[in-house]
C-alpha cells in the first residue's frame, strides 16, 4: 500500500512510518508531498491537516493511528506518550524522554533527507519500543 | 517598572531592512460551547502568540510555528469555527518590530517572575525549596518553548534558578 506524508519529517511522522510499517502494512510504501493537493489517489494520506490518520481531539497522529487500527499494545502505548510530548509538549503525560527524541530527531532532519530518515530512525523505534515492552513485563525499568 | 523596562532595553534584535515572514491564524470560534474556546485561548497562550486583534494571531515563521498554528486550525474547525492559516510579511519593519517587542515584554514579565520566585526560595531555605526548584525548572522550560525573541531576561531567570540549584546542595552538603 502506498502512504503519504508531508515532507520535512520530524518525530510524529517518522514515528507513524515506523509503526505502520512494523504493525499494519509491512510492504507500505511512502511518498512525501509539500502540500494535501499533492497526495497520490491510491494513497492513504497520515498526519497532514483534514485526514483521517491525523491529530484529532488532543491526539497526536501516532495515537490517532494506534486507535484507528485497534493496536492495544500497552509497550506501543508507552511510545505514544513519548511520541505525543515531543510533538505537542502540552504536558498530558509526564514523559521526560520526550525532549530527548524530539532533539535527536530534529538534529538528524538537519542533516539527512526524508527517506534516509526513515531508514534510520526505524531502528531507533524498534529500540525504543523494545525498551518499554521489556519495562511493561518486568514492572521496572531494564537494565 | 514595566515600562521603564520597555523604554531602556534593546529590545529587539531584527535585520533593520528585510522583514521576516510570519504565520497568522485568523479563527472565529462559536460563542456556545466555551469547552473549545477556552481550549483553543489555552493552547494559544502557550505557544506564546502576538494577538493582533480579536481572533488574528501570529507567530515567527518556523516550520514549529507554522504547524502548530495548522493543528490549532483544525482544533477549531473540529468544534465547528472557520480557520484560516497565512504566511505574511509585514508591511514596514516598524510594524514587525512592534509586534516582536509585544512578545518579548510578555515573555520577560515571565521570566522576572521565575528569577523572583528562585531568589526568594534560595533565602528561604525550608524542605518546601526543592519542590519549587523543580516546578521553577519546567515553568522556565515552558517559558523558553514560547520565546520567540529572547531578552535579557531569560538568562537572569536561568541563572537564578542554577544559584538556587547550587543553594539548595550546599544546604544538603
Amino acid at each position: 500500500m502506498k502512504w503519504a506524508t508531508r515532507a520535512g519529517l520530524h518525530v510524529d511522522r517518522t514515528a507513524c512510518a515506523w509503526l505502520i510499517r512494523r504493525f499494519v502494512d509491512e510492504q507500505a510504501e511512502f511518498v512525501f508531498v509539500d502540500d494535501p493537493d499533492q497526495v497520490p489517489p491510491d494513497a492513504t494520506p497520515f498526519d497532514m491537516r483534514g485526514v483521517e490518520l491525523s491529530h484529532h481531539a488532543g491526539d497526536c497522529s501516532f495515537e490517532t493511528v494506534l486507535r484507528r487500527y485497534e493496536l492495544e499494545d500497552p509497550a506501543l502505548w508507552e511510545v505514544a506518550r513519548i511520541v505525543h510530548e515531543a510533538d505537542l509538549e502540552d504536558e498530558r503525560f509526564d514523559a521526560p524522554e520526550a525532549r530527548g527524541l524530539d532533539v535527536l530527531i530534529r538534529g538528524l532532519s538537519m542533516t539527512h533527507g526524508d527517506a534516509q530518515m526513515l531508514e534510520l530512525t526505524g531502528p531507533l523505534y524498534d529500540g525504543l519500543y523494545e525498551y518499554k515492552r521489556r519495562a511493561s513485563m518486568l514492572g521496572r525499568e531494564p537494565s | 517598572m514595566l515600562t521603564f523596562v520597555t523604554v531602556v532595553t534593546p529590545l529587539v534584535m531584527l535585520p533593520a531592512v528585510d522583514q521576516g515572514l510570519w504565520v497568522l491564524l485568523a479563527y472565529r470560534l462559536p460563542r456556545e460551547p466555551s469547552a473549545p474556546r477556552l481550549a483553543v485561548w489555552r493552547k494559544l497562550k502557550r505557544l506564546g502568540v502576538a494577538q493582533l486583534v480579536d481572533g488574528l494571531v501570529a507567530l515567527p515563521l518556523d516550520s514549529r510555528t507554522r504547524e502548530q498554528l495548522e493543528w490549532l486550525a483544525d482544533d477549531v474547525l473540529e468544534a465547528g469555527g472557520e480557520s484560516w492559516v497565512w504566511i505574511a510579511r509585514p508591511g514596514t519593519a516598524a510594524q514587525e518590530r512592534a509586534l516582536a517587542a509585544g512578545l518579548q515584554t510578555a515573555v520577560a514579565e515571565q521570566y522576572r517572575a521565575v528569577s523572583a520566585e528562585a531568589r526568594a526560595a534560595a533565602a528561604d531555605g525550608s524542605p518546601a525549596s526543592r519542590r519549587t526548584l523543580a516546578r521553577l525548572r519546567r515553568q522556565l522550560e515552558r517559558i523558553r518553548r514560547r520565546d520567540h525573541f529572547p531578552p535579557f531576561e531569560r538568562e537572569e531567570a536561568q541563572r537564578a534558578v542554577e544559584a538556587l540549584t547550587a543553594a539548595l546542595e550546599q544546604r544538603a552538603a
